[in-house]
């Protein structure tokens, strides 16, 4: 019986790879033995020398040697690999499209969804709203009182508060209108912001009545001032008054479109509580939880509903995080689903690298039963067909990395500027981790089944068939590789038609207008330059006459906000006498807008009139929307009746129009009504013009329209409908194309799966199919004998990929519209468009299986 | 194609310290992986102890380099169980040129004073 102390050094040589313990372990046992007891003599302090000289062996040493059977077996796999040039071309290109479509994606993913906010890693920092459930008011904007009043009150959070607007710069060159923002000091280090040059804002310049200062964006530094490094301190007028710049803030710092802040300055006694217009984010102090931080604000809303029943009755809160608020569940969820269909189709790709494997496993059965009789152990074999996967893994990874290396600015470009963060997503160090992740997995993945069959070797058996035997077990695991890859695609089909329907369906929405020719325009005039609404209104009239006497200007006309504008003005409203609100509000959007506005936009006059632009004339008049005067009076004529709009007092139907969808093509129209532009404006209102045939001169024709009348005016964000309308179906139309593109790859590379089954088999009946040929058989009944070994894979794939599709399209449903997870057309589709892709592949073997030889085949037995 | 004997030994040099003791070992004639531990440690008065994965690993190596061969069974004569170790003509000449070429350095070291001469 061994020593214990051998028995031990056993073990340790078990580190040591199995081709170097069949060679030297009985030596090295032999020669420890003789060691340990010369070390015996020499006493114990040489003893433990011994052993801890075995244990480094077995630490470093062995690791080497397991390094150098590898460099053997890379060095074996990379020749046999350049002898068998076509396959691992195939195999690498496979694999380098599946792993760059994934790295892609996941960089993309990386960088919207997975990265935390820079400026609040802990999620700590909330955007805060005001509910009113009995209106079905959710996340609205709070008013200024009660954002003081939560602030005094609070001791969780610190609060911040905006107001968004725009801002027209004079005295560096032409006026330029940017977007700004009206904002507490305490919104920059809520955010953690800190100046690239001067200094932000501190309490002292909330004061009302303060010194105007304002703090700008670096890029409209450099855009608009050409980086001058002496603008800390210089004044600029902004508006109409001369405001001194005191700091320039990082680009993109605060996450929101403002390039130019000023101070946010609460006069409480002069502001109305119900009116809803601030933007309020927090931060939980430290110590606190985000839970308590809900229920004390919660429990502060309540206290004020009862100090202020007038404007704060119902009016609740509520919370989301930044995170939440700035990458929304849609995006999230959208590139979810384009990460796990491009997981498909590295999945299908790995289907199709082990099949192929598969086959060159089988050809090389003699090879291979060759090697085990004359003594080559069978791990060898298998390490074999591992390493060689290992090879093509690299090289498809590497491949592959560098394909989403080109492609990822490429995808960057023709996003949606709408998804968040998307231009700092990269191929960076995550992401790389990501992909060596899948390349392992890719590997294990398809190098598991050939290395399987090839440990299974049946040395005599396969000796005895020959390179051409008739191989059950790889012939029907390819079989299988082959219908689940077309459940996949299937899957991947589904999917795609589902979304690529929804698309269809959203584009093809009933707008209520006509969106075709229409370009919008922002105009901003200073209450300085234009005291009270008759003077900028007759600025106004004077445009649109101007505007629509223009050649080629079909209408023209005035709004505070078009169609699928950024934003959206909406208030409770109620009825006068009997209704069916009895006596509860109705949330409604509501527009200022010009009496040329129903004619442009085409949106259709049902009832009464229109408003008629003089101000004594449309005063207290409004046009309602159809679903606006259902949901208050039902079928009853509306025409005459009032509505009461809270402070703003009461108002009288004189028309009914059509109903508009405004704001998202997925969801209905809002009840809406209208008020005339002749008595209420907004500082700043959009101006819309329906040209005659293509809009191309409508820019310039604004521009000259505005310069003629007042020189000193900005025209801004000028844009046509249809482009707004483009961008809100961008996330739709990107899903669709993504997953519809990942589709017709799937579909694709299942094609090849099936090809190479079909041809495989083809090459392994053609004795059979010989002899069917000699005893009579004609070509339609061998082509068919081969199609149908290929439709019965196609449809034992289909099958399974319906059931899995109906499982996982569920998933899909937030991100689909007016579309059913199962709907049988867009299935039945799919499936036909497998079953097609599916018969052509399977054709070209059938038709090479019909031109075999009868005597050749037999011949060659 | 002509072997270029120089050329190849060059390649190897410098030597790792195990190889050269190995050869040096095996330079008055073949030894078992024992007999080499034993002669190295003898040679350095016990300061340098080859443990069996150092032994092993090298002479795979060196086997593999075809520095030294195994002679085969029976030659051995006394101890048939284990397997003796000789020099190849290839590893006589890369011994000498190893050695040709420390003690060149050695020289170098002396002339610039770093190693005292030789009284």
């Amino acid at each position: 019986m061994p020593l214990l102390s051998e028995r031990l050094y056993r073990v340790l040589l078990r580190c040591y790879p199995g081709e170097f313990r069949d060679e030297y372990e009985r030596e090295m046992l032999l020669a420890f033995r003789d060691r340990l007891a010369a070390d015996r003599r020499a006493g114990r302090g040489a003893i433990a020398r011994l052993w801890w000289q075995l244990v480094v062996d077995a630490i470093v040493r062995a690791p080497g040697e397991h390094l150098d059977v590898l460099r053997q077996d890379v060095r074996y796999a990379l020749r046999s690999l350049l002898r068998a040039r076509v396959f691992a071309f195939t195999a690498i290109a496979t694999l380098a499209i599946g792993v760059g479509a994934n790295t892609a994606i996941f960089s993309l993913l990386h960088a919207v969804v997975l990265r935390p906010l820079p400026f609040d890693p802990e999620g700590r920092v909330v955007r805060i709203w005001a509910i009113n459930s009995t209106l079905d008011v959710d996340g609205f904007s709070v008013s200024l009182p009660d954002y003081v009043s939560w602030k005094e009150r609070s001791k969780t959070l610190d609060l911040a508060a905006w107001l968004n607007g725009g801002a027209t710069l004079r005295g560096t060159g032409d006026p330029v209108r940017v977007p700004s923002l009206s904002t507490t000091a305490g919104l920059f280090p809520l955010l953690g912001v800190h100046a690239a040059r001067g200094r932000l804002f501190t309490p002292a310049d909330e004061t009302v009545n303060g010194r105007p200062v304002a703090l700008i964006t670096e890029g409209l530094w450099r855009a608009q001032f050409g980086g001058n490094p002496q603008i800390v301190g210089s004044t600029v007028t902004i508006g109409e008054r001369p405001h001194e710049i005191i700091g320039v803030v990082p680009e993109g710092s605060v996450p929101q479109d403002a390039e130019v802040f000023v101070p946010l300055r609460i006069d409480v006694a002069r502001e109305d509580r119900s009116d809803h217009t601030a933007q309020v984010i927090g931060r939980v102090r430290p110590g606190a939880t985000l839970d308590q931080a809900r229920g004390e604000l919660e429990s502060i809303a309540r206290q004020l509903a009862l100090e202020f029943p007038d404007s704060n009755r119902n009016w609740g809160v509520t919370f989301s995080t930044a995170y939440e608020w700035m990458i929304p569940e849609g995006t999230r969820r959208a590139l979810y689903v384009l990460l796990a269909s491009v997981c498909c189709v590295l999945l299908i790709a790995c289907a199709n690298v082990a099949s192929l494997m598969l086959a060159r496993t089988a050809a090389r059965r003699r090879e291979i039963a060759v090697r085990v009789a004359i003594g080559a152990a069978r791990r060898r074999i298998v390490r074999q067909v591992l390493t060689e996967s290992l090879v093509l893994t690299a090289f498809g990874g590497v491949a592959g990395v560098l394909l989403a290396w080109w492609s990822v600015p490429v995808i960057r470009q023709w996003l949606p500027d709408t998804l968040p963060r998307v231009n700092e997503s990269s191929v960076n160090a995550p992401v790389l981790l990501f992909s060596l992740g899948l390349c392992a997995v890719t590997g294990v993945i398809f190098a598991t089944l050939p290395a399987l069959s090839g440990s299974r070797a049946d040395v005599v058996e396969w000796l005895k068939e020959g390179a051409r035997g008739s191989s059950g077990a790889a012939a029907r695991w390819r079989q299988t590789l082959a219908a689940a890859q077309i459940a996949i695609a299937t899957v991947l089909l589904v999917g795609a038609g589902l979304l690529i329907q929804s698309l269809h369906r959203l584009q093809r929405v009933e707008l209520g207008f006509n969106p075709a020719n229409i370009t919008t325009a922002m105009i901003g005039l200073t209450p300085e330059r234009y005291k009270g609404p008759e003077a900028s209104w007759a600025f106004y009239q004077r445009l649109l006459e101007r505007l629509a006497a223009a050649p080629g200007v079909q209408a023209a006309a005035l709004t505070n906000g078009a169609p699928f504008d950024e934003g959206n003005t909406g208030m409770p409203i109620g009825a006068v006498g009997p209704s069916r609100l009895n006596g509860k509000s109705l949330q409604a959007d509501w527009r200022m807008v010009s009496p040329g506005y129903f004619k442009a936009l085409q949106i259709p006059l049902l009832r009464g009139q229109g408003f008629t632009g003089t101000p004594a004339r449309d005063e207290r008049t409004m046009i309602v929307s159809a679903t606006m005067a259902k949901r208050i009076w039902g079928d009853e004529n509306v025409l005459g009746r009032e509505i009461t709009a809270g402070p703003a007092g009461n108002f009288t139907i004189v028309g009914v129009v059509g109903d508009v969808r405004n704001e998202d093509l997925a969801l209905p129209p809002a009840p809406t009504m209208y008020i005339s532009s002749a008595q209420y404006q907004w500082s700043t209102m959009t101006v819309i013009v329906r040209s005659i045939g293509a809009e191309t001169q409508a820019p310039s024709l604004l521009r000259t329209a505005v310069r003629e009348i007042d020189p000193q005016l900005a025209l801004y964000n000028v844009r046509t409908t249809i482009d707004r309308l483009d961008r809100s179906a961008a996330q739709p139309r990107l899903n669709a194309t993504l997953v519809g593109l990942f589709a017709a790859v799937a579909a694709l590379l299942a094609a090849l799966g099936i090809y190479g089954v079909l041809a495989y088999l083809v090459s392994l009946r053609q004795q059979e199919i010989g002899i069917r040929m000699a005893l009579g058989a004609g070509r339609p009944a061998v082509v068919g004998l081969i199609l149908s070994r290929g439709l019965w894979l196609t449809a034992s794939g289909v099958g399974a990929g319906i059931v899995a599709a109906l499982g996982v399209s569920r998933w899909l449903r937030s991100l689909m519209f007016e579309v059913s997870p199962t709907d049988p057309r867009t299935i039945g589709l799919a499936v036909a468009l497998v079953v097609l892709v599916a018969v052509v592949a399977s054709y070209a073997p059938a038709r090479r299986a019909t031109r075999v030889d009868p005597l050749l085949a037999l011949r060659s037995q | 194609m002509p072997r270029d004997i120089g050329a190849e030994v060059h390649a190897l040099l410098p030597l790792p310290p195990a190889f050269l003791h190995i050869l040096i070992a095996l330079g008055d004639g073949e030894r078992h992986g024992y007999g080499i531990m034993q002669n190295v440690s003898e040679r350095t008065a016990g300061r340098i102890r080859m443990s069996p994965g150092t032994l092993y690993g090298s002479i795979k190596r060196m086997l593999a380099d075809g520095l030294i061969e195994e002679l085969t069974a029976g030659a051995a004569g006394a101890d048939e169980r284990r397997r003796f170790y000789r020099l190849t003509r290839f590893g006589r000449r890369v011994a000498a040129a190893e050695a040709e070429r420390l003690s060149s350095l050695l020289a170098q070291a002396r002339g610039s004073g770093l190693v005292p001469r030789k009284s």
